[in-house]
């Protein structure tokens, strides 16, 4: 036990030192970090405690208006709240819900975004240009008005429905459905993956693909051994930027989708008011932040793998 | 800097891929902008008949009745009141961390922006349950500052991970030969570290304007009933007001972003949003 103290001290201190410790730097940074604890980190921390059982301190006000509040009986605390989501007859077909359309959206997102990217880095010019204005349109728009357009514009007396009609065509109203919420999180997480991705390609030198080119490397194999690899990091952080924002998303499939299954975005705020089981919708929380921490891992680890190819590591 | 239009002609396009392609503009155009169009029609529209391709008549009556709404007016006046609040005391704050993450070596600094990631990942409805539950302790329920505070949140990841990645791209080289041509260290910073970096602190700037103006979830829950801005007086009115009355809202919610981003425009597709979210 004392050995690997001694070691992990010196270890920590050697660092410091190479690292050229400020203070100033410190204090400078500190703000911000100050912020994330107090109003992100603590409330977190005390939310993974009310889950677990602990209804006192802080937790008290919230324990007695809540229902089916379930405290702590072991030292640790209680698994109750999580058992009693688990076998909510609710709760699978929503995570199922949200785990499809996370996956859904997030690969059309990524493919559209790729397209369009490589699109724009090979052949550029006007309807490229055209391409890339259009997709970054969404970035203007506030979600809220965003999800309420596209349920306007699908619904029973919507544009798809009233254009269709001048053919006698009788269009389904998507509205309500998987498939709406699907549309409106790829219409409103599609300019952040182009962004991203486009100015990663971009960043690729252009006497790289001439000279593949000049080799005679096929389109294909151009994408696939250069532009792929070398705009790898970017296009992994906006799959996981976009996938953690949908799975967490509630505004869309508040606005365009059914009421029951729901995404458990929508349903941990339904828990947490109309319900009155604030427990069960923390709980719900940390399933979704479980899932969201596993994509997370990925993005770190694109980063770290960047960081060391660039020899910063 | 990226630059734009540097296509390579790779190839030269068949009819047949022409055609997929003029197809493919042509969806994103319906895709993208057609709800938008759609919804700003019936702002103008009387009354609208399925399956007429026209309403059945233009009016303005509905801008009138948004204005003399006390309660729309009031909510258009909170955003306004709020949003650049936040962003300025966002930038106070961030601004010194993203310098100092871009220069120094302080202890903890991967751990920093790791941790800023980390906290994205968690769901933002369950965070801002978790935040009330707190802010009922600290009596922050339904006040401007736990509305501030709410809004603040959203903008820390634009305004340290931009401008720092904007800091960082300045030449060290460059602010040591005005040192050695014998400028103040303020002088330094201010004229050229500042300068440089001036872009991506205005992309940050417009990202946490937009992200505060924006926010609805958050502000809903900490500040309802009491305070209403403009997206959170929407989920209200979507279920209470006629749709005409909603698109009109819409509209005026959507001004602001379209004018900010479209200042920053060149910026933003630059690369200074893409650079910033990149662990170094």
């Amino acid at each position: 036990m004392t050995t690997t103290n001694t070691v992990a001290t010196k270890e920590g201190f050697a660092e410091v030192k190479t690292a050229k410790l400020s203070t100033l730097g410190f204090f400078m940074a500190l703000p911000p970090v100050l912020l994330i604890v107090l109003f992100v980190g603590l409330p977190i921390f005390i939310a993974f405690l009310f889950s677990i059982g602990y209804t006192s301190g802080p937790n008290r006000v919230i324990s007695i208006i809540g229902q089916d509040v379930y405290t702590k009986e072991n030292w640790w605390g209680t698994a109750q709240a999580y058992t009693a989501v688990i076998k909510d007859e609710r709760f699978w077909p929503d995570f199922a819900l949200t785990m499809v359309v996370t996956f859904v959206s997030t690969f059309v997102v990524l493919v559209m975004s790729m397209g369009m990217g490589l699109y724009q880095r090979i052949k550029g010019g006007k309807i490229a240009s055209i391409l890339s204005m259009l997709s970054l349109v969404p970035l203007f728009v506030p979600v809220v008005i965003a999800a309420y357009a596209i349920a306007q514009f699908y619904n029973g007396v919507g544009f798809m429905r009233t254009f269709m009609a001048q053919f006698g065509i009788d269009f389904p109203v998507i509205t309500a459905t998987r498939n709406a919420i699907i549309l409106g999180t790829i219409w409103t997480s599609l300019p952040f993956a182009i962004l991203m991705i486009t100015s990663g390609l971009q960043s690729v030198p252009n006497a790289l693909i001439e000279t593949a080119q000049d080799a005679g490397a096929s389109f294909m194999r151009i994408v696939r051994t250069i532009l792929i690899p070398l705009a790898f990091v970017p296009i992994v952080i906006a799959g996981t930027f976009t996938a953690i924002g949908i799975m967490g998303s509630f505004t869309v499939p508040l606005f365009l989708g059914p009421n029951q299954p729901t995404m458990l975005g929508v349903e941990i705020s339904n828990f947490f008011t109309a319900y009155n089981r604030p427990q069960q919708s923390i709980v719900m929380a940390f399933v979704i932040f479980a899932a969201a921490s596993g994509i997370a891992v990925l993005y770190i680890w694109a980063n770290i793998r960047s960081a060391k190819q660039s020899g910063r590591i | 800097m990226a630059k734009r239009d540097n296509g390579l002609n790779l190839q030269s396009g068949s009819l047949i891929t022409r055609f997929f392609i003029g197809a493919f503009v042509a969806f994103m155009a319906v895709f993208i902008l057609g709800p938008l169009v759609w919804l700003a029609l019936q702002a103008f529209s009387t009354t609208w008949t399925f399956p007429n391709l026209k309403p059945d008549g233009w009016t303005l009556i509905w801008w009138r009745r948004v204005f003399e709404t006390p309660s729309m007016v009031e909510a258009i006046r909170n955003s306004f009141i709020t949003a650049p609040i936040v962003v300025l005391v966002s930038a106070v704050i961030c601004l010194p961390a993203a310098y100092a993450a871009a220069r120094y070596n302080y202890i903890g600094r991967r751990v920093f922006l790791i941790g800023m990631f980390a906290a994205n990942s968690f769901p933002k409805l369950g965070l801002f349950a978790s935040i009330a539950t707190l802010f009922y302790t600290l009596n922050l329920m339904g006040t401007m500052l736990g509305v501030i505070i709410i809004q603040l949140l959203g903008t820390i990841i634009y305004m340290t991970w931009i401008p720092a990645a904007a800091f960082a791209a300045v030449p060290k080289n460059l602010e040591e030969a005005a040192r050695d041509a014998g400028a103040s260290k303020f002088r330094v910073f201010r004229g050229i570290t500042l300068r440089m970096a001036a872009p991506g602190i205005l992309v940050a700037m417009v990202m946490s304007f937009i992200s505060a103006f924006d926010e609805a979830q958050g502000t809903y829950l900490v500040g309802s009933p009491e305070i209403f801005t403009m997206p959170t007086e929407m989920y209200s009115l979507v279920l209470t007001y006629p749709v005409q009355i909603a698109a009109v809202f819409s509209i005026l919610l959507a001004v602001p972003s379209v004018i900010l981003i479209g200042l920053a425009r060149k910026q933003i597709i630059g690369g200074q949003l893409a650079e910033g979210f990149q662990i170094k």
